[in-house]
This record gives structure tokens, sequence and C-alpha cells, in this order.
């Protein structure tokens, strides 16, 4: 298996807090890691950091085996997906899928087509003219999803993006990006606090906690660790059967 | 029973909320429509001898009404789009500073100034034996007074809208300044420069857009506002073109008593023309004067 994405001995401070120290992680090609982690963890900001959008202190960051440093986010062909679905709020869905393609200048009737083929995958072709004042919450993830991959990103990385969901469109959404991330190859690192989205979204798990990262090389190993939370959510759910 | 006093109760207040705004707002604004359009069309009017369409025609067939609606629209439309490439440029540079610091309270300084009191501080700066004036004079740039340009009482409203523009700037660059924080614009940006935008990308696909398209409606009733404004043109606008405001009360209040009727008809006249715009505005787009959105 190639690795898309290598990072190695990466720190981060903000004034005196260290945020992330020595983390070490690869993601391999055509899969999704996801990464585990409560609230102050350092998650965001490592999502940042690969992105672009934060810079590190030390360490490195390799794409395809090229270093990402001193590249603008612009360059890096990564993007990173708010918890918000953050559609432009002077585009209609259609526009906001077309948006990167747009930026890129790609031909207007190759546009209409990718647009159209994406809507379609997303079911959501007949909302194709709405603005996002005028769809939910899960169709505006989707609509956002769709912008994300339209692009075909190397490296796709998700900040919460369901943590505002209800229950019910959570789990469909997490199917929906599930399929999508299948058919069209992608590799993404999925950030979540929920250890049940966790599980279901990545084909690898990471445990980020106090700005340090332990990847379990299996989902086994994972499930293995006493600290991983897996053991307790069984026997709470036991507990709840047995009563 | 008690969900049903509660709405009786919502019901009640709600009824008389509604009241009250018609007996404040909506009943003196009708009155003075109808009674401008009975004076204008001679019903009522010490000086009227009974019906005739005679007012309407002069006005509505004369050219002196619209020269005033164009020049008017003509110093609302400059001052605004002035302002606008100012106030963003400030608001969108000055990002920090406007949030804390003497920035962010100098900012609110003009607009204590009454429109009155910004008028004759112009009059004074930009005068041909102004301020301005006298310092080029001083400077020898200038070898007489005479030489300044004509910026007050001058044929194409200069005065008028640089005035405006030191009136209204401060204001949009408190509102861009606020909204570029609660519309998240920042985070649209990051969002947008992963996509692969460039820094002027950024600008014209994702900030302006989203700031102009949130402040539309406040953008048009300034426009509306600055049409219909008085003081500024009364004391830096001169006879010929006059702003609408002006044209109406000079014919209102001044020298020929048969000219009143003419004002009301073209105060109402105005007034039909902005209600029309208006309601274009919000038939091309139902949502166009809601202010909240769920995006």
């Amino acid at each position: 298996m190639t690795h898309i994405l290598n990072i190695k001995d990466l720190y981060k401070n903000f004034g005196k807090e260290t945020i992330l120290k020595n983390i070490n992680l690869s993601l391999e090609k055509n899969t999704v890691l996801s990464l585990l982690g409560s609230s102050g963890s350092g998650k965001t900001t490592l999502l940042k950091i690969i992105a672009g959008l934060e810079s590190e202190d030390k360490g490195e960051l390799l794409l395809n085996g090229k270093n990402l440093a001193n590249k603008k986010p612009q360059q890096r062909n990564i993007v990173y997906l708010y918890q918000e679905a953050l559609l432009f709020p002077h585009l209609n869905a259609f526009e906001n899928i077309a948006f990167g393609l747009r930026l890129k200048k790609v031909d207007s009737k190759v546009i209409m087509e990718k647009v159209n083929h994406m809507l379609e995958h997303l079911d959501m072709a007949r909302h194709a003219e709405k603005m996002p004042n005028q769809l939910s919450g899960g169709q505006r993830q989707r609509i956002s999803f769709g912008r994300a991959m339209v692009i075909e990103p190397e490296l796709l990385l998700l900040d919460e993006p369901f943590g505002a969901l209800d229950a019910i469109t959570r789990g469909k959404m997490q199917e929906l990006f599930k399929d999508l991330a299948h058919k069209m190859h992608i590799s993404a690192l999925f950030v979540t606090h929920d250890l049940k989205e966790a599980i279901v979204m990545g084909d690898q798990i990471g445990k980020i906690q106090k700005g340090q990262l332990l990847q379990y090389a299996t989902k086994k190993e994972f499930y293995k660790d006493e600290f991983s939370g897996v053991q307790k959510e069984i026997d709470f759910w036991k507990q709840i059967n047995n009563n | 029973m008690a969900r049903k006093l509660n709405l009786k109760k919502h019901l009640n207040s709600k009824t008389l909320g509604q009241l009250f705004f018609i007996a404040v707002v909506t009943l003196p604004v009708l009155s003075g429509l109808v009674y401008a359009t009975l004076y204008s069309l001679g019903f009522v009017g010490v000086l009227n001898k009974g019906f005739t369409t005679e007012n309407w025609e002069a006005i509505f067939f004369g050219s002196p009404f619209w020269t005033s609606i164009l020049f008017s629209f003509y110093v609302a439309v400059t001052s605004i789009v002035l302002s606008l490439v100012f106030s963003l440029s400030m608001a969108l540079s000055w990002k920090k500073a406007l949030q804390k610091g003497a920035l962010s309270t100098a900012m609110y300084l003009p607009l204590c100034f009454p429109g009155t009191v910004m008028a004759f501080f112009m009059f004074q700066l930009l005068s041909k034996s102004g301020f301005l004036s006298r310092l080029g004079f001083t400077a020898g740039i200038l070898s007489e007074l005479n030489q300044f340009p004509a910026l007050i009482n001058d044929a194409y409203g200069i005065g008028i809208i640089i005035t405006s523009v030191v009136l209204i700037t401060p204001f949009f660059v408190i509102l861009f300044s606020n909204m570029y924080r609660s519309e998240n614009i920042a985070n649209y940006k990051q969002l947008a420069s992963t996509f692969g935008a460039t820094k002027l990308q950024l600008l014209t696909k994702v900030t302006l857009p989203i700031l102009l398209k949130k402040s539309s409606v406040t953008i048009y009733l300034f426009v509306i506002f600055v049409m219909g404004s008085y003081e500024i043109p009364l004391l830096l606008g001169r006879q010929s073109p006059q702003m609408i405001s002006v044209a109406i009360l000079q014919k209102i209040q001044r020298f020929n008593l048969y000219d009143i009727p003419k004002g009301f008809a073209m105060s109402i006249l105005y007034v039909l023309i902005i209600i029309s715009v208006l309601l274009l505005l919000y038939f091309r787009n139902r949502d166009f004067f809601k202010t909240e959105t769920n995006a």
C-alpha cells in the first residue's frame, strides 16, 4: 500500500501552551482514517496544519511523498471541511458545488456535466436551484461534500462534519459519505469525538489526546486497547441488554 | 385552557402592537398623502378653485421634476458607490484596528454630526474662499482663490456627494466590520483557499459577494435616503439642477403660492416612484426584505 500522507515529529505551540507534540501519522491511499479526540485535544489544529491554514513549529508533512513545507493552502489540493456546511450564501446549490471548478476555470460544459453528476450522486438533483437557506441541515452538508469531492482533492479533511446533525440524518450522512468515499476513491482524515462514528467511518483509527497521537495499525488493535473506550461501550450495552 | 388564555394574551398584545403601529406610523403618513393628493387635485387649499389635473400635467410633462429625480438618483448612486468602495477598503484592511482601540471609537464620531453641520464644515473646507483654497493660495499652488475648482454649489453636485460620502462611509465601515465577523467570512475564506482561490478570487468570489448580498437591503435604503436628503443639497447644491427634496420644498414653501399644489403633486409622484421600485425589487425576489437566513 502506498501512503498518501505522512507526518513526522510534528509540534505546535500556541504561546507557552503545547497543542501538538511528536505527531507521527501515515494515511494509506483511498482509505479513511478516523481521528478520535475530545474538545481541545488538538485535532482541529492538526487538520488546519495539514490544510496549510496553520503553520507547524516543527516537523515534516509529506503528501504523495512531496514536502508540504511553505506550500500555501491553494497549492496543496487538500480540502478542509468544517463542522458547519459553510455553503456560500450568495450561490445556489448547483453553483456551490461548481465553486471549486469555476475557480480552476474548467470549461462550462464540463462543469455542467460534473456538477449534475454529483447532484445525482448526492440525490440532490431536484434541489439544484435552491439557495442554502432553503435547504435542511443534512441537505446543506450533502452539498458541502459534493463541493469538496467534485474537485477531486488528493486529500479530504473532515472536522466533525456531522456534529450539528440529528441522529437519523447523521446516520444517513455517514452511509452517504462511506459510499461516496468508496466510489470516488477518496483519501480522508475524519475527525470526530464520537466513538461509534469513528469505528463506522474509518478504515483505520487514531486517537489524539492532550496533543499526542496514537495511530492503531488495525481496527482490532483499537478494540483491544483498554483505553480506547470500546470495551466500556460494549459493557454498557450488555448491561442494558441484561436489564 | 391555560394554553388558550396564553394564546389570547399573545394575540391581544400582537393586535395592540399592530394598532399602535397603525396609529403612530401608517395613519399620519396616509393622512399626509391623502391631503397632498387632494391639494394637488384642487379639492382643498385656499387658492384652489376645484378639481383640476393641471398641476399633475405640469409636473408629469414638464422637465424640472424629471431632471430633479435624475439628478437626485445620480447623486445618491455616486455617493453610495463611493462610500461602498471606501468603507469596504477600510473594513477589510483594518479588521483588527476596528475591533478595539482608538480607530474603533473614532469611526463613530462622524455619525454624531447632523447633516447640516457637516454640510457647513464642507462649505468652509471646499468653497472657493474655503480652507483648502486658502491653503493652496498660501502654499503658492494657486495664484488666486478663484482658481480653486468649483466643489460647492457646482453643477455636478460634487460638494453634496463628498459630504454624503463623509457621513455615510463610517456607517458602512461599522456595518461591514461587524458583518465580517457575524457572517464567519474568515471561515469562508479559509475554506475557499483550500479549494484553490487566489487572494483576488477570495475578494471577488467570497468576501464581496457575501457582504454585498447581506447588506443589499441597507444599501438600497441608503440610496433612497440620499435621494431624499434635504439639508446638504440645500446648503451645497445650486438652483439648477436641484435635488428632489429641495425642489419640492421650494414649490411648497416659497414665493409663489400657486406652486403649492405642484409641490404636493411632485411629492406624491416621488413617493409613488420609490414605492414602485421597492415593489419591483420585492416581486423579483420575495426574500428581498428578509434579513434573516438559516444558512
